[in-house]
C-alpha cells in the first residue's frame, strides 16, 4: 500500500481503544500517513471524566488535525453519553477542529436530540458507527479534513504528487515516473485521481471535462487523451491497460478513476 | 408526576420513623415512666402514646403506598390512547437503544478480530492463505453492513408503528447522504469485484427540503439489495425537476421476474419464501423504504428486466418532493 506523506496528526478518543476493531483504524490511519495519538487516561478505575480531562490536555497540546472521538465511555449512567460532554468542550474551544464520531446514534431522530445542542451552525463533525471499516472511516476523514494532499495513491500501482505534478508507477519499492503524462494530461488524471480521492465512486461528468478537450467533437478528443494517459502508464507497467481498468467511461455520463488491479 | 411519587416516598420513610418511634417507647415505657410520672394510670402513659405512634405511623406508610400504586396506574380515557401508544414506542425504542450497543458488541470483536488476522495473514509472506479462510474472512465483512442495516430496519420500525410519529422536513444534501453509502459500501464491492458508480445532474446539485435519515435509510437499503443482486455493476443517480428530486439505483443483476413484483413491497416478502427455501434476508427492508417514502410525500418504484435480455437490469426509483410537504 502506497504511504502518503503528509504531517496530519489525530487524536483518537475511545474507551474501548484496546479492542481489535480500533486497532484495525488505528493501523488504516496509520498506513494512509497518519501521525495517530490515542488518549490513555492512567489510574486504575478511569472513567468518563478522566477521558474527558485527557483529551481536552492532548488536544491543546498536540493540535491535531482531527478527532476520532466515541460517544460512549462505560456502562455507568454519566459515561454512556460522555462523548458528547467531549464534543461540545471541542466545538466551543476549538471550532476549526474536525470531530468524527462514532456513534449508535448514525441515524434517526435520536441524534438529532443527542447532537444539535451540541453543534454550532459550521461545525465540522460527522458521525459513523463502530461497525464501520476501516476505509470507510479514512473515506470520511478524508473528506471532513477537505484539504487536498500533497500525494494521491491510485491503488498499489500508482501515485500522483500534486505538487511536482507527476504521476509515479510504484513497483517492488521503486517509484518510477510517467514522463509522457504531462500539461493537458496530467490536468485530466489529475481531475479524476482527485475526485476518487475525496468521493469513491463520484463520476466525473463530460461537462466538467470538456475543458480539457478540443476540436469538433469534444467527446471524442477527450477519448483519444484518456486512451493515450494509459498507454502511457501501461508503456511503464509493461501492462495493456483495457477499457475497463483505471478510468472508466459511465455508461455516457463522464469517466471516473478506479484502482487498478493486476 | 415524578415530583409526587419522590414526596410519597419521602413520606413513607417518614412514617417509618414514626413507626419505629412508637414502638421504641413501647419497649422503654416500663424503664422510663416510673421516673418521668408520679402517678401510673394501668398501663405506663408512655405506652399510650408510643402506641398510638406505631398504629399512625403504621397507617401512614399503607396510606404513602395505596397513593403511589393510583400515581402509577395508567389512566387512560379513549383521547389518551395515543399517548399509551407513543410511551410504548418511547419504551421499546429506549429498550432498543439500550440494547443496541449491546447487540453490536459481539459483531465488532468477530469484524475486529477478522481485520487483525487479515492484516498479519498479509504481513506474513511465508503463510499460504487457503481460499476456505479467505471466504471466511470477506463474508464477515460482507456482512457487516447487512447486519448495520438490519439494527437500523428494526429501529425505523419501531418509529413507523408509533402513530404519533411526526414528519420534520430540514434542509438536507442529497449528494452527501449518497457520498456516505458509497463510502460505507466501496470496499465490499471492491472485494467482490464489483464497482458503484453515481452522480448528480446537475453537478452542483444543492440543498432539497427532506428528512436526511429517511432518505439514508431508503437508499442504503435499496444499494445494500444491490449489491447483493448485481452481476459487476451499480450507478446511483441523483436528478431532480421543478418539483421532485430523484435518486436511481440502477444494477446488472439478473433481474426480478415479474411475477414476483407485485410482492416486491409487501412487508416480510421474500423471493426465497415463494421458492420455500430458507429465507435469506428479513424482507423488511423494501417495505420499511417505500412507507418512509410515502410517509415524506414520495414514492418508491421499481422496473426490472430478466435474463436473457442483454440489457437485464433492475433499477429502483425514489422520488421525494423538493420542498417538504
Amino acid at each position: 500500500m502506497n504511504k502518503e506523506k503528509f504531517d496530519r496528526k489525530i487524536i483518537i478518543v475511545d474507551d474501548e481503544w484496546q479492542s481489535p476493531i480500533l486497532r484495525s483504524v488505528k493501523r488504516r490511519l496509520d498506513e494512509e500517513g497518519w501521525q495517530t495519538k490515542v488518549v490513555v487516561p492512567e489510574g486504575l478505575m478511569i472513567s468518563g471524566d478522566d477521558f474527558e480531562v485527557e483529551a481536552m490536555f492532548a488536544i491543546e497540546s498536540e493540535s491535531p488535525d482531527a478527532v476520532l472521538l466515541d460517544v460512549r465511555f462505560g456502562e455507568h449512567r454519566e459515561d454512556r453519553f460522555k462523548g458528547l460532554s467531549i464534543l461540545r468542550n471541542i466545538v466551543e474551544q476549538y471550532p476549526h477542529i474536525p470531530v468524527l464520531m462514532f456513534t449508535q446514534y448514525v441515524q434517526g431522530p435520536d441524534r438529532e436530540a443527542a447532537v444539535t445542542g451540541t453543534l454550532k451552525w459550521d461545525s465540522r463533525v460527522d458521525f459513523i458507527d463502530k461497525l464501520a471499516s476501516p476505509e470507510e472511516v479514512v473515506l470520511r476523514l478524508r473528506r471532513l479534513i477537505g484539504t487536498a494532499p500533497e500525494t494521491i495513491p491510485i491503488g498499489a500501482y500508482l501515485t500522483v504528487d500534486v505538487n511536482a505534478k507527476v504521476i509515479y508507477v510504484v513497483n517492488e519499492n521503486r517509484s518510477l515516473p510517467v514522463d509522457d503524462i504531462m500539461g493537458t494530461k496530467f490536468e485530466i488524471f489529475f481531475e479524476l485521481a482527485s475526485t476518487m480521492y475525496r468521493n469513491p465512486g463520484e463520476v466525473v461528468p463530460f461537462s466538467k471535462l470538456m475543458k480539457y478537450s478540443e476540436g469538433e467533437d469534444p467527446r471524442a478528443s477527450l477519448r483519444v487523451r484518456i486512451r493515450e494517459i494509459k498507454d502511457a502508464i501501461g508503456n511503464v507497467m509493461g501492462v495493456h491497460i483495457g477499457a475497463n481498468d483505471l478510468i472508466v467511461n459511465v455508461r455516457g455520463q463522464g469517466y471516473r478513476m478506479v484502482s487498478l488491479d493486476l | 408526576m415524578k415530583k409526587r411519587i419522590q414526596i410519597l416516598q419521602v413520606t413513607k420513610i417518614g412514617f417509618a420513623f414514626v413507626v419505629l418511634g412508637g414502638a421504641l417507647l413501647v419497649l422503654a415505657s416500663p424503664f422510663l415512666s416510673e421516673q418521668l410520672f408520679a402517678n401510673v394510670w394501668g398501663v405506663e402513659p408512655l405506652t399510650y402514646v408510643g402506641v398510638v405512634l406505631f398504629v399512625l405511623g403504621l397507617a401512614g406508610i399503607s396510606a404513602s403506598y395505596a397513593f403511589m400504586d393510583m400515581l402509577n396506574e395508567p389512566q387512560y380515557s379513549s383521547g389518551e390512547e395515543n399517548k399509551s401508544d407513543s410511551d410504548w414506542t418511547t419504551i421499546t425504542g429506549q429498550y432498543f437503544d439500550l440494547f443496541d450497543h449491546d447487540l453490536g458488541r459481539p459483531l465488532r470483536r468477530i469484524l475486529g478480530k477478522q481485520r487483525e488476522v487479515r492484516e498479519n495473514l498479509k504481513g506474513s509472506q511465508d503463510t499460504k492463505i487457503s481460499d476456505d479462510v479467505l471466504d471466511l474472512m470477506d463474508e464477515i465483512e460482507r456482512q457487516a453492513p447487512n447486519f448495520r442495516l438490519m439494527l437500523a430496519n428494526i429501529r425505523i420500525l419501531v418509529q413507523l408503528e408509533s402513530p404519533s410519529e411526526k414528519v420534520e422536513f430540514q434542509p438536507v444534501e442529497p449528494v452527501q447522504i449518497v457520498q456516505k453509502i458509497v463510502d460505507r459500501y466501496m470496499h465490499v464491492a471492491h472485494d467482490s469485484k464489483k464497482q458503484i458508480s453515481w452522480w448528480a445532474d446537475p453537478s452542483e446539485f444543492g440543498l432539497v427540503y427532506s428528512d436526511s435519515s429517511a432518505i439514508e435509510h431508503i437508499v442504503t437499503n435499496l444499494v445494500d439489495n444491490a449489491m447483493r443482486f448485481c452481476t459487476s455493476e451499480i450507478e446511483v443517480r441523483i436528478t431532480k425537476n421543478p418539483t421532485h428530486f430523484f435518486i436511481r439505483i440502477w444494477d446488472d443483476g439478473g433481474g426480478i421476474p415479474s411475477q414476483y413484483m407485485q410482492h416486491l413491497f409487501d412487508r416480510g416478502w421474500t423471493p426465497e419464501a415463494t421458492r420455500r427455501e430458507e429465507k435469506i434476508s428479513s424482507g423488511l427492508g423494501l417495505f420499511i423504504a417505500r412507507t418512509l417514502a410515502r410517509k415524506y410525500g414520495g414514492d418508491l418504484t421499481a422496473e426490472s428486466l430478466t435474463e436473457p435480455n442483454d440489457d437485464h437490469h433492475t433499477a429502483f426509483l425514489l422520488s421525494l418532493p423538493l420542498a417538504g410537504d
